[in-house]
């Protein structure tokens, strides 16, 4: 199959199908009511379940029953839903269950407005729910990226157990692009006889299982803990992703940035460059791992003077992105969350401003 | 080959086939061949990229446009200009309404019913055969059942928009004509007309088509992308 043209949303669908995903349940907010929208329609057809909820609560923890089950499932919201949804990715966190959480984030707090935003880089990196636990977190900056992490983040969640979730502003579900769908990235299902409760009859083993997050014993509760830990380690260790750009030249400032502001701030380095001036840029593409070494390494480099955090937000990023350069260089934030994306003659001029 | 549309004009069609980016550029040019042109925006579904994009571009062309009062454009539900039935009643030459998207986006033209009654009107489905559900003649007469009868008006016509947009080649668009002259010889729809867009025009054998050519240059754009100015 060629090229077709997609929305954001509709391609996050479809990569979810074909990544052999068949269980979709869901509560409508905008900017994301298109994945539902297109799932009632394709969901069936693919022989797969889509089951609308009475409220994201309900919808965490339809994910959570179907993830126990050892059935591959995804949700989809927007900020304020993923708010809802946070209990039961804690739950499922606990209970060291895969699933992908897809949240096509909107201004907040609160109700906030429609409009794109990436003001849950908090609550999908450090938290949202309660307790010691950490989500794989991919963010993609255009469609075909947004289908890769789809179908790319089953297998990872299935790897470690562990929820995955897709961060993406409002502009990734709403703008289309053209896209196809790898097949090579179409992942086989995994065997989850060891820990599911997938029921006997279907089983190679006849190991009976529970899946649970309650853990009385303070000495079982700290070895869950542990073994957390250790997979958010190797998380660090085996999955982290960025991208480099314009860093081979002699840049005197550093742009970090993600997602679809990433693709404005590019817009900016590349006008600046045809200006003679040069800005290198390094784009996460998951935040948590965070490209730690990568930021370091690019801020290390002689020419570069200083390090610029460009987020839809009133400065999240930017404190992971301190964190990581250890003081070795100043660290500033730009950026704005009313849903206005800011515009590449604007980064320019907050470039050129600090040059 | 000149496009030959008058009176009011419904420009219909699946999500994301590409009625708006049409509906501004046959209201531009129209207005540009001298023809009196209005433009509404009864997109009720859809919040992003919508005609009021574009709004600044046509006002300055001295295309009227209809859009909900600007207090409410950001609204969380949105609103239907009161004065779109006004302009039903008393079209200019050329009256586009750009519809939102399915039989969801059409059922504003039902509200509309009182308007439209004895009203002469063309009704325009907008196909993209590179888009999901409108690959297949059976997607596509799904779309056209779906939007008649919500709407309780009838599709007399179908434009080809052929396009992936920066990825559409001549071959898209070639392929893409031979696909919606079949939906129309199956239809019985008459095909009013296909688009090609500006970074093609001029590359393209128009003697292949048998209906006019809309160049398409692209108005609604994601912020990093310079909007294709008229």
């Amino acid at each position: 199959m060629g090229k077709i043209l997609m929305k954001g949303n509709e391609a996050i669908g479809e990569a979810a199908i074909r990544a052999g995903c068949l269980n979709y349940f869901a509560y409508p907010i905008t900017p994301q009511s298109e994945v539902s929208e297109y799932l009632s329609h394709r969901m069936p057809e693919a022989g797969g379940v889509f089951l609308q909820g009475e409220s994201e609560v309900a919808v965490g923890y339809m994910v959570f029953g179907a993830a126990a089950c050892g059935e591959r499932v995804f949700t989809t919201s927007s900020s304020p839903g993923i708010s809802l949804m946070s209990e039961a990715i804690s739950y499922i966190a606990g209970a060291q269950c895969p699933a992908v959480f897809v949240n096509i984030m909107r201004g907040g707090p609160g109700l906030g407005g429609i409009l794109p935003s990436q003001a849950d880089y908090f609550q999908a990196t450090k938290g949202g729910g309660h307790g010691d636990y950490r989500l794989l977190v991919m963010a993609p900056a255009s469609v075909q990226e947004a289908v890769e992490m789809v179908m790319t983040a089953f297998p990872l969640a299935e790897k470690y157990r562990n929820p995955v979730m897709i961060l993406g502003d409002g502009l990734i579900g709403q703008m289309m692009e053209p896209v196809e769908f790898p097949e090579h990235l179409k992942a086989e299902p995994s065997n989850k006889d060891d820990w599911a409760t997938n029921g006997m009859d279907t089983r190679k083993s006849t190991k009976k299982n529970i899946v649970k997050s309650l853990f009385l014993d303070p000495v079982v509760l700290n070895q869950n803990n542990l073994t957390l830990k250790e997979k958010y380690n190797r998380m660090k260790r085996e999955d982290v992703m960025w991208e480099s750009y314009n860093t081979d030249d002699e840049y005197k400032l550093l742009i970090v940035s993600y997602g679809t502001m990433s693709r404005v701030c590019k817009t900016a380095v590349d006008n600046m460059k045809e200006e003679g001036i040069e800005v290198g840029m390094i784009r996460p593409k998951t935040l948590f791992p965070f490209p730690e070494k990568a930021v370091f390494e690019a801020a290390s480099k002689n020419s570069c003077k200083m390090v610029l955090s460009i987020e839809m937000s009133m400065g999240q990023m930017v404190e992971d992105v301190e964190r990581c350069i250890h003081g070795k260089r100043p660290v500033e934030w730009y950026g704005s969350c009313g849903g206005d994306v800011p515009t590449p003659e604007e980064i320019m001029d907050v470039v050129k401003s600090y040059l | 080959m000149d496009i030959q549309l008058e009176g009011i004009v419904v420009i219909v069609g699946n999500y994301g086939s590409g009625k708006t980016e049409i509906s501004v550029n046959l209201a531009v040019e129209k207005k540009l061949a001298g023809v009196d042109v209005s433009i509404a925006d009864l997109d009720l579904v859809n919040l992003y990229f919508r005609t009021r994009e574009a709004r600044k571009q046509l006002n300055n062309l001295g295309i009227e446009v209809i859009l909900p009062p600007e207090r409410y454009l950001q609204a969380d539900l949105v609103i239907l200009a009161p004065a779109v039935s006004g302009l039903i009643r008393n079209p200019r030459h050329l009256t586009i309404l750009d519809v939102g998207g399915d039989k969801t986006g059409a059922r504003v033209l039902a509200a509309l019913g009182d308007a439209f009654k004895g009203r002469a009107y063309r009704m325009l489905q907008v196909i993209n055969p590179y888009r999901p559900f409108t690959d297949t003649l059976k997607g596509c007469i799904e779309i056209k059942e779906g939007i008649e009868k919500v709407s309780g008006m009838r599709i007399s016509g179908i434009i080809g928009n052929a396009n992936l947009i920066n990825d559409t080649t001549i071959d898209i668009i070639n392929k893409g004509y031979e696909f919606v002259s079949m939906v129309s010889n199956n239809t019985g729809l008459s095909l009013e007309f296909i688009t090609i867009p500006s970074l093609l025009s001029g590359k393209v054998d128009m003697k292949r088509f048998s209906c006019p050519v809309l160049t398409l240059r692209r108005q609604l754009v994601p912020p990093w992308i310079k909007t294709d100015l008229f």
